[in-house]
């Protein structure tokens, strides 16, 4: 079973998230800031993260690039409500870019593409 | 009784004093005829007959209002001598103003018997007076005219008037002196022998005073007569100094012209232009600076321009040229004004638009979150719940209101995103027609019939083609969804003032006036499911283009939206 990395601070988002991505049948762990995604990172090794960008502490873009100086082939799906920093070269790294929506089907197909 | 020899020289003395009096010398009867008058009398009164054995009245032909104003019915009643003025008009039309003295003389029982009447012609010194407070009624009617065209026709109405200045026509050219040039602004007159009688009796039936008559001309004002329009095509380079109009301005003084046709100095194109045999041209001065030059002749009545006529109309033309500058700097004062007003309004809104534009966004993002989890609990209701239940029919109802409100919020992101314009070389023409054929199966299905009246003149501007085309798409749609049971719409393109100018026009239902003060505001919006940042936006782009959009509507007969953008 593939395990999939959450990142959200908005705890009822997360709960959203975990539901219908544990029922595609991933393994999903959480994060709620920047930092703990590292910590989780280091420590779980999933095979994919979900990261948002606006959160406490550190924000997804930095804690992104400080992810991928380690784990250089973890793919990484930017999910936000913010449009704009798709046009920012500081989240082209990303695999992939998708704005937030209630309808999930996007990210979950996103998520089969990369990592099945 | 005197002497017979002492008689006769008085007699003399008596003839010697009345041959030199300078007016007219009458001794009236009683009942007012006349029973002897000196040879002066007749030429004052411009009579070509005897006026011994008429009456006083007949010969005379005073304008008197009652017996309290004529002098010899006063000095019958008094006894008294009387001294009045008055005003006639002469068998031969003229106007003349007389002093009349008249003495009674009295029998040894003190019973009137006679009537002596001196006459005095005080003509000149009356029209100098009336000339007077005439030039200061003009000067007050011309400085209280601020509008330039309404001025410049009031000048040549006074300048035409019977009970003013009294020329036939009169013409008013004005000097350009970007262009160098002297041109023919305005005229008044009538065109034909026929229209000036009618137009005088009329006038002299009609309007007693000056006043009236203005009014009056105001409101009859045509600019589409001969006169006027031949005048608009005058007009001659400062450099040529042949001309009469340049002269005129050179030397800053009135021309009176007596004889144009067979002058050999004179153009004869002017002359052609003119139309008249005599005229007077007198410059418009302004603190010694030379404005202009009315042109005034007698094409109809011929009645010759005396020195006289053309000192009081260079009088009023200074008056009329210091009126003529004051409006001239009100109205460039007023295009200042409205360039200020314009360029703060354009601020006004571009700022407003950037603040509604961070607080949208704002907004967006916060509520976007929690829609996103909103929505997908209860598109994960919708999926575990059975079919008929009633738990899955409100999750359908909350997942729909969802989708609905997270496509507003889409729009108002696009509307407060910065946009990094691409500027490149376009052919205004060939984007409109990409656009059209964009639209064409739209069109089809709204029942929209196209026209395309392209003008292939216009040249490639620096736009971006991106952004332009949006604002096609958003006019064009608006224009197609005002027409509910189809209609046709027209694209023009065509050149005005260094724009590129673009219509779109509908055969729609048009707005009210309410509606179309709004449509540009963010988020106004008439259409059930419309977001209102579509127009909002378009302006927003032609303004950062440096062009404008115009928008006319009527009710049922639909809306033309014009798009201005700089070449």
């Amino acid at each position: 079973m593939k395990t999939v990395l959450l990142v959200e601070d908005d705890k009822n988002q997360l709960l959203l998230y975990k539901q219908e991505l544990s029922q595609e049948g991933y393994n999903i762990i959480t994060a709620q800031d920047g930092q703990e995604a590292m910590k989780r990172v280091n420590e779980q090794f999933p095979d994919l993260i979900v990261m948002d960008i606006n959160m406490p502490k550190m924000s997804g873009i930095e804690s992104m690039s400080k992810i991928l100086e380690k784990h250089k082939k973890i793919p990484i799906i930017i999910n936000t409500a913010y449009s704009s920093w798709k046009d920012n070269f500081m989240s082209w790294s990303a695999d992939a870019y998708i704005i937030k929506s209630s309808d999930l089907t996007e990210l979950k197909n996103k998520i089969k593409e990369l990592i099945g | 009784m005197l002497p017979y020899i002492v008689k006769d020289k008085a007699d003399n003395i008596l003839n010697y004093v009345v041959g030199a009096f300078e007016g007219g010398f009458a001794i009236l009867d009683k009942d007012l005829h006349i029973l002897w008058a000196n040879e002066k009398l007749a030429d004052m009164l411009n009579i070509g007959y005897n006026p011994v054995g008429k009456i006083c009245r007949e010969v005379y032909r005073c304008e008197c209002k009652d017996d309290t104003s004529c002098s010899v019915m006063q000095a019958l009643s008094s006894g008294q001598k009387q001294v009045s003025e008055t005003r006639l008009i002469t068998e031969k039309g003229e106007r003349r103003y007389v002093q009349n003295i008249t003495t009674p003389l009295k029998d040894e029982h003190n019973n009137i018997t006679h009537l002596l009447k001196f006459s005095i012609d005080i003509t000149a010194q009356e029209e100098k007076i009336h000339q007077l407070s005439l030039l200061r009624k003009l000067a007050e009617l011309t400085q209280g005219t601020l509008q330039i065209d309404k001025l410049l026709h009031l000048i040549l109405t006074c300048v035409t008037a019977g009970s003013a200045l009294g020329f036939n026509r009169a013409r008013l050219f004005l000097v350009d002196k970007e262009r160098d040039i002297i041109y023919g602004t305005m005229a008044v007159g009538p065109s034909s022998m026929e229209e000036a009688t009618k137009i005088w009796s009329e006038i002299a039936r009609k309007y007693e005073k000056l006043e009236d008559l203005i009014k009056a001309s105001e409101d009859n004002y045509r600019d589409d007569t001969p006169l006027h329009m031949i005048t608009r095509l005058m007009a001659y380079t400062l450099s040529d100094e042949k001309e009469t109009l340049v002269k005129c301005i050179k030397t800053k003084k009135p021309i009176l012209e007596k004889n144009a046709y067979s002058s050999p100095g004179m153009d004869r194109n002017f002359v052609t232009m003119i139309a008249a045999n005599e005229f007077v041209c007198v410059p418009l001065v302004v603190k010694d600076e030379p404005i202009g030059v009315i042109c005034a002749d007698n094409y109809y009545s011929l009645k010759p321009i005396t020195e006289d006529r053309v000192q009081l109309l260079s009088t009023f033309a200074n008056h009329a040229a210091l009126a003529i500058e004051n409006a001239d700097a009100y109205k460039k004062l007023g295009e200042k004004v409205r360039q200020l007003k314009d360029t703060q309004e354009r601020l006004i809104r571009s700022e407003r638009l950037a603040v509604i534009g961070n607080m949208a966004a704002y907004v967006a993002h916060e509520i976007r979150n929690p829609l996103v989890t909103i929505g997908g609990f209860a598109r994960s209701i919708l999926r575990a719940s059975q079919q008929g239940d009633q738990a899955k029919q409100n999750a359908e109802i909350i997942v729909e209101e969802v989708n609905r409100l997270e496509k507003i919020l889409a729009n108002i992101m696009d509307f407060s995103k910065p946009v990094e314009s691409v500027k490149v070389t376009s052919q205004i023409n060939e984007l409109l027609e990409n656009t059209c054929s964009l639209m064409d199966p739209y069109f089809k299905n709204s029942r929209i019939e196209l026209t395309r009246k392209f003008n292939s003149m216009i040249p490639g501007i620096v736009i971006d083609p991106t952004q332009i085309k949006q604002v096609f798409l958003n006019l064009i749609k608006n224009a197609v969804e005002s027409m509910p049971g189809g209609g046709s719409l027209l694209l023009e393109t065509s050149l005005e003032d260094e724009h590129i100018k673009i219509n779109i026009t509908d055969t729609g239902e048009g707005m009210t006036a309410e509606i179309m003060q709004n449509i540009f505001v963010p988020f106004f919006t008439t259409k059930v499911d419309g977001t209102g940042v579509g127009l909002a936006v378009s302006q927003k782009i032609i303004d950062d283009h440096g062009g404008y959009i115009k928008v006319k509507s009527s009710l049922q007969d639909g809306t033309t939206f014009s798009i201005y953008l700089p070449i």
